[in-house]
């Protein structure tokens, strides 16, 4: 049996060659986002593995929680006394301070900007740096950076290079280090100091942010950190060096965790779409091989015998291309983070993982979307009854499925009509979800019914336009007659163009809806960032100050951000001065006002309808640094307003430097002094904040602009990747287009005998092919205007959010789908009129 | 059904006429084609020379393999030939590129094949006007009025060729060779999946067309009942043309057929040695 099998898939190799490249794209896509993922992740691992193999226990301020979305939070500094105090205990080698924060390198007055981090850490020489060259930091101006950002900037040791924290100083590098076997960390500068330098640089006095603590040999661990517990108290937080590793690895992980969710939705789509294409395969290997297995059966195989073959000519192809996937999929990761990157989202970069379960999955997807996808087809060859072998053209005709098909059909589609209208109107998301299911469910169960339907009436406006022509017309035909497969392939370009146009669709509004917010709440005429990410900081302390101090510069109100738990869920808050806001906003108040803020919070008015929460009411908010806190609510801020300020909830600065230790601006609101033009003061921020590569002065429309260019990138890449489901839903044209010409070869013949010319033959399969691009087109659009416009509204909330159909966005999308109409087609019309009449006709 | 294309009468008269007087349609010499190379090569044509009469009814007879078919391909335009001259008027078929025999044939030649001479998704109407359509002409309708008539489809003009039986799909076929008044009509074993007598009205068709409108047919078959209805068989052996019978009778064609696949049986299976032994009537 297995040798028949094998035998068989050879055989129609040539058949199967689009199959098999529908397979291994869609493997190609799950191995690449798991090998990028656990390559990080294994960077990640090893980096924080590796800090703690010489420490035991790690001594920190206490924390109510460790990270937020992917960051960890900050600690307040520790009374420098501990870390001598603990060097005392009994069972303790050694207790080594030490300082930790972000220092910006900057070599020959060029700052160096790394995707990542740029790291400034008190020398400890127990924390994973090894020195490769040169010595440790001692003196005042001394500091050794990682060899990777020296190789990578030039810089050799005796150079001078400026680390710029909340204060700058010029320091001489004096040595260099790798990290484990590495050269540094990825993505990441490095720069360690001595511990006074980096008190200094960070501004923290005396204070440090934590102790390394090693202990004696022959002490365990825990009881350790038992006795330290004891007798530190509750303020200080006492962990095993390896838990705080783990931690910091889980943090900075979760934000893998978000890029693998989503890349691996998108390779779910590729594989739905590549479904589409192996189904229509086997669908038509069955019907052209009809006579064959009818022989097979007449000569005694069993119905279940017959399915098993064709099951297992599936599992061959999906071990093919699941093998072909992986190897290809080891490429694409690296394709992945170079597009990942372009979108503004750096994974760190290292020795390739290919773990057993990537291989697992491998196998698993490429042999389970191809043994469903083939199952159809299948169970109909089983049904080929030894009979058919003595008819001429006897395929089997379904009426009895056909019409339970389309009951289904219908239902799906109208439960998914209800379901999104219900969804839409009451704003909710599970109910679009599961209309959208339903509806594209449906959808393709009425495939066969609707697209050739929709062909048809594509045909006939071709026809209309283009005057009655038998190419056109016999196209029509042809794609009418398959309904199934015609069906198959106008969904599964319908579907990969759905998406692309939800992805355009919502991306526009919201898009639309963050800048008009931002207009139209913010008043003041400049505002000060930074150009790096949010995840990376902001601005430090000294950038206000120099603004502050400009005599162009009549106000200037930082906004910053933080992160508070919610019974578990994270939220985001913004802190702002309740004193200059109201010169630089203009925000709608329901209750209460924002220049009165002090201790309580404002929340938007959804939240309190949400929430059912009055002014007067307490919120239990979360911080790392206080705990839960009972926080009266004390004003509703309108919806919309709010969202320009990037919240839902609003704190005074004073109330957030009570609950949070991170010191940085996210934003700075300027208006100009009376008298000075927004240009003048624009000039003057720059010169003065000349020395701070990081930071940027923006007007208004460019602020507007910028708050969207994160939002920007994720959708460049989504669409980009979204291409290669439209790839293969190309190819699954070109695929059906081929098998429809192996099984129309006599027709095709005949045509040529009586008159056809090959021109008017590539012409015939040409329209075949825009005819389904465009039929696919139609219905893409129509499904991915309809749901999207669904989902803006649910997003909306009744806020600002309107629907924007972006009209460059559609015109890609139909420039797209006709792109794939006349490429797709190329093939199969070049292989069609290559046919020999005589061959043909003799068939 | 039997009075065909009844509105020319005396046709027995037109029957009785002897073929070569008439001016030639096709004059075919020397064609030569094989297939394959080497000891496997297939001789399938060996020289054949053939003329073809305008307005007479030619059947092209011989054994099993003789070349039958691939001298009608090679006539109609469809083959592309090793060596020798097929001659349409003053035009050399074998000068011709693709292109151009392509319009030859959707211009001025009618095909019949033995089977799936329609596409299915076409309705016999649409089949029937397939080459004018190519060809982006309209049918003449009164032309078309009367093929319909005569072949009795005026019934079936909306149907599938699924929805047709065998002989009406057949003359589906006649129709659609006919439409565009083609110089010459080429039919391969047109009856060849019929019934006797579903067969034989085919052929009454064929007979009148040549009759009552001068139609030239050329028409393979191994049925000397066909053959019978042609005004001259043409018998081939080993891809040459070995002799004609004019006026045929369904009894002399079996007699010889018979004698030829005995001599056939008889001699070694070479394409040369057969010819000068049979130059008699
Ligand atoms: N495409 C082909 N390839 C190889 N041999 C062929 C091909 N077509 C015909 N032949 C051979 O050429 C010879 C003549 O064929 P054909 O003209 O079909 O004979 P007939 O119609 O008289 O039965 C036969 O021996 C046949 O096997
Ligand atoms: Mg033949």
């Amino acid at each position: 049996m297995l040798r028949l099998v094998l035998k068989q898939t050879m055989a129609h190799r040539g058949r199967l060659l689009l199959t098999f490249a529908a397979i291994t794209l869609g493997v190609t896509f799950v191995v690449g986002t798991l090998v990028l993922t656990d390559t990080s992740r294994k960077v990640f691992d090893d980096q924080f593995r590796d800090a703690s193999t010489e420490v035991d226990i790690v001594i920190r301020d206490a924390v109510a929680f460790d990270a937020a979305m992917g960051v960890e939070v900050e600690r307040d500094p520790l009374d420098p006394q501990l870390a001598a105090r603990t060097a005392t205990l009994p069972g303790i080698d050694q207790a080594i301070p030490v300082v930790k924060g972000t220092g910006l390198l900057i070599s020959d007055d060029k700052a160096i900007v790394p995707a990542g981090p740029s790291m400034l850490s008190s020398w400890t020489g127990v924390d994973g740096f090894t020195l490769r060259e040169g010595h440790a930091p001692g003196g005042a101006d001394q500091v050794v950076i990682d060899a990777a950002t020296a190789t990578a900037h030039d810089i050799t040791l005796g150079d001078t290079v400026r680390v710029q924290a909340d204060r700058e100083a010029d320091l001489r590098v004096v040595g260099l280090v790798g990290f484990g076997e590495s050269d540094g960390l990825p993505d990441t500068t490095v720069a360690l100091t001595s511990l006074r330098t980096a008190q200094r640089l960070l501004r923290l006095g005396d204070g440090i942010s934590q102790i390394d603590v090693i202990a004696a040999d022959g002490t365990a661990t825990s009881s350790v950190a038992e006795d330290l517990r004891a007798d530190l108290g509750a303020d200080v937080d006492v962990a095993a060096s390896q838990d705080t590793a783990a931690a910091s690895a889980a943090a900075a992980k979760s934000q893998l965790g978000f890029i693998t969710g989503a890349l691996l939705a998108l390779a779910g789509a590729a594989l739905v779409i590549g479904a589409f294409l192996i189904a229509n395969t086997f669908s038509v290997l069955v019907t052209q091989r009809t006579r064959e297995l009818a022989v097979m059966r007449a000569a005694g195989a069993t119905g279940r015998q017959v399915m098993t073959s064709i099951l297992g000519e599936a599992t061959v192809l999906g071990i093919a291309g699941a093998i072909a996937g992986t190897g290809t999929g080891l490429l694409a990761a690296t394709g992945l983070r170079s597009l990942l990157d372009a979108a503004g989202a750096t994974v760190p970069d290292g020795p390739t993982v290919l773990s057993a379960r990537t291989l697992i999955v491998a196998l698993a997807v490429g042999i389970g979307v191809t043994l469903i996808a083939a199952f159809g087809a299948a169970r109909r060859a089983a049904r080929i009854s030894p009979v058919m072998a003595m008819r001429e053209g006897a395929l089997g005709t379904t009426g009895g499925r056909g019409r339970l098909r389309s009951g289904v059909g219908v239902a799906f589609t109208a439960a998914g009509v209800a379901a999104l209208s219900v969804g839409g109107a009451t704003e909710s998301m599970p109910a679009l979800g599961a209309g959208t299911a339903a509806l594209v469910a449906g959808m393709v169960a009425l495939a066969p019914m609707v697209a050739p339907a929709v062909v048809n009436l594509i045909g006939r406006g071709m026809i209309a336009l283009t005057g009655r022509s038998v190419p056109a017309g016999l196209a029509r035909e042809a794609a009418r007659r398959a309904p199934r497969r015609t069906g198959a392939t106008v969904m599964a370009l319908a579907l990969s163009l759905a998406l692309v146009v939800f992805v355009s669709v919502v991306g526009a509004s919201v898009r639309a809806a963050l800048q008009s917010g931002f207009d139209e709440a913010i008043t003041a005429e400049l505002v000060v960032e930074s150009a790096r990410g949010e995840m990376l900081g902001g601005l430090e302390p000294t950038t206000l100050k120099k603004v502050e101090d400009l005599d162009e510069v009549g106000t200037v109100s930082p906004l910053r951000f933080g992160h508070w738990k919610d019974s578990g869920a994270t939220r985001a808050l913004t802190a702002f001065d309740p004193t200059t806001i109201d010169d630089v906003t203009d925000v709608d108040m329901v209750e209460g006002n924002l220049t009165d803020l002090r201790d309580g919070v404002v929340i938007t008015e959804r939240q309190a309808a949400e929430r059912g929460l009055n002014v007067g009411d307490t919120l239990a908010m979360t911080f790392a640094r206080t705990g839960t806190l009972k926080v009266p609510v004390v004003g509703l801020i309108d919806d919309d307003d709010a969202r320009a300020l990037s919240t839902d909830y609003l704190v005074s600065l004073a109330s957030y430097r009570d609950w949070f230790t991170e010191r940085v601006d996210a934003t700075l609101l300027v208006r100009p002094s009376s008298g000075t033009s927004v240009h003048d003061a624009q000039v003057a921020l720059e010169d003065a904040l000349e020395g701070m590569p990081t930071v940027e002065v923006r007007d208004q429309a460019s602020a507007a602009e910028a708050r969207t260019a994160s939002l920007d990138g994720i959708l460049t890449m989504i669409t980009a990747v979204l291409m290669l489901t439209v790839l293969i839903a190309m190819l699954g044209i070109t695929n059906t287009l081929a098998l429809s010409i192996i099984e129309r070869t006599r027709e095709l013949g005949l045509l040529r005998a009586v008159g056809m010319t090959r021109r008017q033959l590539r012409t015939m399969i040409r329209t075949e092919s825009l005819l389904i691009a465009v039929a696919g087109l139609l219905v893409g659009t129509t499904i991915g205007v309809a749901t999207s416009a669904l989902f803006v509204r649910a997003i909306a909330q009744g806020g600002d959010l309107h629907l924007r159909v972006p009209t460059t966005g559609l015109a890609l999308v139909a420039a797209v789908g006709l792109v794939v109409g006349v490429v797709g087609g190329l093939a199969p019309a070049r292989r069609a009129a290559r046919l020999e009449v005589l061959t043909a006709i003799r068939e | 059904m039997t009075n065909l294309l009844n509105d020319t009468p005396g046709t027995a008269d037109t029957h009785a006429v002897a073929a070569p007087t008439k001016p030639v349609a096709v004059r075919a010499r020397g064609l030569v084609k094989s297939y394959g190379t080497g000891p496997a090569a297939v001789q399938a044509l060996d020289g054949a020379d053939l003329d073809i009469h305008t307005g007479t009814f030619t059947a092209i007879m011989g054994p099993s393999g003789s070349g039958k078919s691939t001298l009608m391909h090679a006539l109609a335009g469809l083959d592309v030939l090793d060596a020798g001259q097929v001659l349409i008027g003053d035009t050399d078929l074998t000068d011709l590129g693709e292109r151009q025999r392509t319009l030859l044939r959707r211009d001025r030649f009618g095909f019949v094949f033995q089977s799936f001479n329609l596409l299915p998704a076409l309705t016999a109407q649409e089949n029937i006007t397939l080459p004018l359509d190519l060809a982006g002409r309209r049918p003449d309708p009164e032309w078309m009025a009367r093929l319909v008539d005569t072949l009795g489809l005026g019934q079936r003009l909306q149907h599938r060729p699924s929805e047709l039986s065998g002989g009406q799909q057949q003359r589906v076929a006649v129709a659609r060779a006919l439409v565009t008044r083609p110089e010459i009509v080429f039919a391969d074993e047109p009856t060849g999946n019929l019934d006797t007598r579903h067969g034989q009205a085919l052929l009454r068709f064929l007979r009148d067309a040549c009759d009552d409108l001068g139609q030239t047919i050329v028409m393979v078959t191994h049925d000397p009942l066909a053959a019978a209805h042609a005004d001259r068989v043409v018998l081939l052996t080993d891809g040459r043309v070995i002799e004609e019978i004019a006026d045929p009778t369904a009894s002399a064609i079996a007699d010889r057929m018979l004698q030829l696949d005995t001599e056939a049986d008889d001699r070694p299976h070479t394409a040369a040695s057969s010819t000068d032994t049979l130059q008699e009537g």
